[in-house]
């Protein structure tokens, strides 16, 4: 698979956001909802990602998926051929969009009334048949937000990708690291291209997104009907 | 048939202060009043489950819904309440008709044929034709009435009704108050009732708990409750009248004849205005206490078309006013009068003294029609 820069971005973003939905909506459904005292501190390891240099996440992620590291070939039984991949972009990138979709999705479930909740338990509901018929769709417009966020994220990422998957053209080589390394040798035309064609992209994005996140447009209550 | 509806020994912890209800009782509508702050939701909240912190023991009709004693607490799903809350709490992504089969029965654990249908709910509630409509365009009315027709069609084995009438005009407040009496008398649905309008307590409730910073008052039949001295300025304050219940002999042109008491009974009769009302059906109507008068003799010559003779059961002193409690000649049903103390002791007022109620036919309102005529209502 060889693939250019700008459709490796598109696709390790895309991968990304798909394995980072269902973890970072469920943890934001925790933190919206969840009473403790412990809580605190799981908000801030959550957050932890977006606060650390990229670089930093991408040396651990590094470290914990080596040959020798806890999470690598060797403590797991067979390889899961992460390292220098497009799955290992798409890791890198998941893990540095978390914080991003997980704190879009907390505030998403914050806004949704648990008194609407407790009504939909009075009325026979589960908690599962809640969070699915009741909580997510009224949730649902702030679970784009964070979806579109995320994939933004995920989009640029630059420091862990590179560490993670390395700098291979055609197979781990993104938009984010492409643009680093054409500036590296002095490819000005390049460099130029791919500013030019990232530009385009994000701007559909953001005026997509903006079109899709828009409040749906309410006729003003009228006068009622005789 | 002695086995107590409810049996609620609750604690409530609130922010401020703890609600508590401890009751007993065989009846089946039950009040709650009070001012605001007293713990009438809170209380109406742990009924449903919503509040885990709430401890005691909840039974309804033999069935338990909290023993905290016994480390038993049903879910609010397994609890087959409807709630109507004052905020309503519709379900703002569904339309109307989704709403209102929120909680149509489902499942092998739920009843087969549904008792209550939607069509015939929002036929009764005003509400055909609402199917499709958006939630947000409704008025607050409509919501209240949907969020009534949702609880209903539910198919509860408890209502919890939180000041369904408080967001309604008058006209549609008459036509709910009537289509409830109508619902709880068909039904027989175990529901407890919260308002601070006490006319509308007297006329859905068989027994009133009367609440204040979370402390039961008093607990009785509303017209004996409202009446106690401790708690009639709260009544007053809550919009207290005399209601009473009769068979609608004749109405024509402005005026109508009612007979109190249920069918068959010769009880004394009414003059009221007309509008609203048919022969043949049951009015419920109110008349505050002060606009009754007592006449100590037989009185001739006056425009008011409904002189009423009677004896005085009761007398009580509150504040600057006593509360007389005549019993009628005809049927017995009771009527207050609230007069000044110097009316009273010039009249020589006292129990047992025979005298004549002097009431405008303009002094009755319609509060309602349907339901079950006679005491106990």
């Amino acid at each position: 698979m060889h693939l250019p820069p700008i459709l490796l971005s598109l696709s390790v973003a895309a991968c990304a956001t798909a394995v980072v939905l269902p973890p970072a909506v469920l943890t934001g459904f925790a933190l919206a909802r969840w009473r403790s005292r412990v809580k605190p501190l799981v908000a801030t390891i959550v957050l932890l990602p977006l606060v650390l240099p990229p670089t930093a996440v991408g040396y651990l992620l590094l470290s914990l998926l080596g040959r020798e590291g806890r999470l690598g070939p060797r403590t797991l039984g067979f390889d899961p051929d992460l390292l220098f991949t497009w799955k290992g972009a798409c890791l890198a990138a998941a893990v540095m969009s978390f914080p991003v979709v997980a704190g879009t999705a907390r505030a998403a479930f914050e806004r949704v009334s648990t008194r609407l909740e407790a009504m939909g338990r009075t009325l026979g509901y589960s908690p599962y048949a809640v969070f699915l018929r009741i909580t997510l769709p009224l949730a649902r417009r702030g679970l784009a937000a964070a979806a579109v966020l995320g994939f933004g994220r995920a989009l640029g990422e630059f420091g862990a990708t590179v560490l993670v998957a390395g700098n291979i053209p055609g197979r781990t080589q993104t938009a984010a690291v492409a643009i680093f390394d054409a500036i590296q040798v002095g490819d000005d035309r390049g460099v130029a291209l791919l500013l030019v064609s990232m530009a385009a992209l994000a701007l559909a994005l953001v005026g997509g997104a903006e079109l899709l996140l828009r409040p749906p447009q309410r006729p003003e209550p009228g006068p009622e009907a005789p | 048939m002695n086995s107590p509806t409810f049996r609620l020994h609750l604690r409530v912890p609130l922010p401020r202060l703890t609600a508590e209800l401890d009751l007993e009782t065989t009846e089946r509508v039950l009040g709650l009043f009070g001012p605001s702050g007293a713990g009438k939701t809170s209380l109406l909240e742990a009924l449903a489950g919503w509040r885990p912190n709430a401890t005691g023991l909840i039974e309804v009709e033999g069935r338990v819904l909290l023993d905290s004693a016994a480390g038993l607490r049903l879910p609010p799903e397994q609890r087959r309440i409807g709630y109507v809350p004052q905020d309503t709490l519709l379900f703002p992504h569904w339309d109307v008709g989704k709403n209102v089969e929120a909680g149509t029965p489902r499942g092998p654990a739920r009843r087969a044929p549904a008792r209550i249908r939607s069509e015939r709910v929002l036929e009764v509630l005003d509400l055909a034709g609402f199917e499709r409509r958006e939630v947000a365009g409704l008025s607050a009315g409509e919501r209240q009435r949907v969020a009534l027709a949702r609880a209903l069609v539910s198919d509860p084995a408890l209502l919890l009704l939180d000041e369904p009438l408080a967001n309604l005009d008058a006209p549609l407040r008459r036509r709910l108050l009537s289509y409830l009496l109508r619902v709880l008398d068909e039904f027989r649905i175990p529901t407890i009732f919260v308002s601070h309008d006490a006319a509308e307590v007297e006329t859905l409730c068989t027994l009133v708990a009367v609440l204040e910073r979370g402390r039961l008052l008093a607990a009785g039949p509303p017209a004996q409750v409202f009446l106690a001295p401790g708690i009639f300025p709260l009544a007053e304050a809550g919009g207290f009248e005399n209601v009473l219940t009769g068979v609608v002999e004749a109405a024509d042109g402005g005026a109508a004849r009612v007979r109190l008491g249920a069918e068959g009974v010769r009880g004394a009769i009414l003059h009221c205005p007309a509008a609203g009302l048919r022969p043949g059906v049951v009015a419920v109507l109110g008349l505050p206490a002060e606009e009754v008068l007592l006449a100590s003799v037989p009185p001739v010559g006056l425009s008011a078309r409904n002189i009423l003779p009677g004896a005085v059961r009761r007398v009580s002193q509150v504040g600057q006013a006593v509360l007389v409690v005549v019993g009628l000649e005809h049927g017995g049903a009771e009527v207050v009068a609230k007069v000044s103390a110097e009316a009273c002791s010039e009249l020589g007022i006292r129990e047992g003294r025979p005298v004549h109620l002097v009431i405008k036919s303009q002094s009755f309102r319609l509060l309602g029609t349907g339901g079950t005529a006679g005491p106990g209502r």
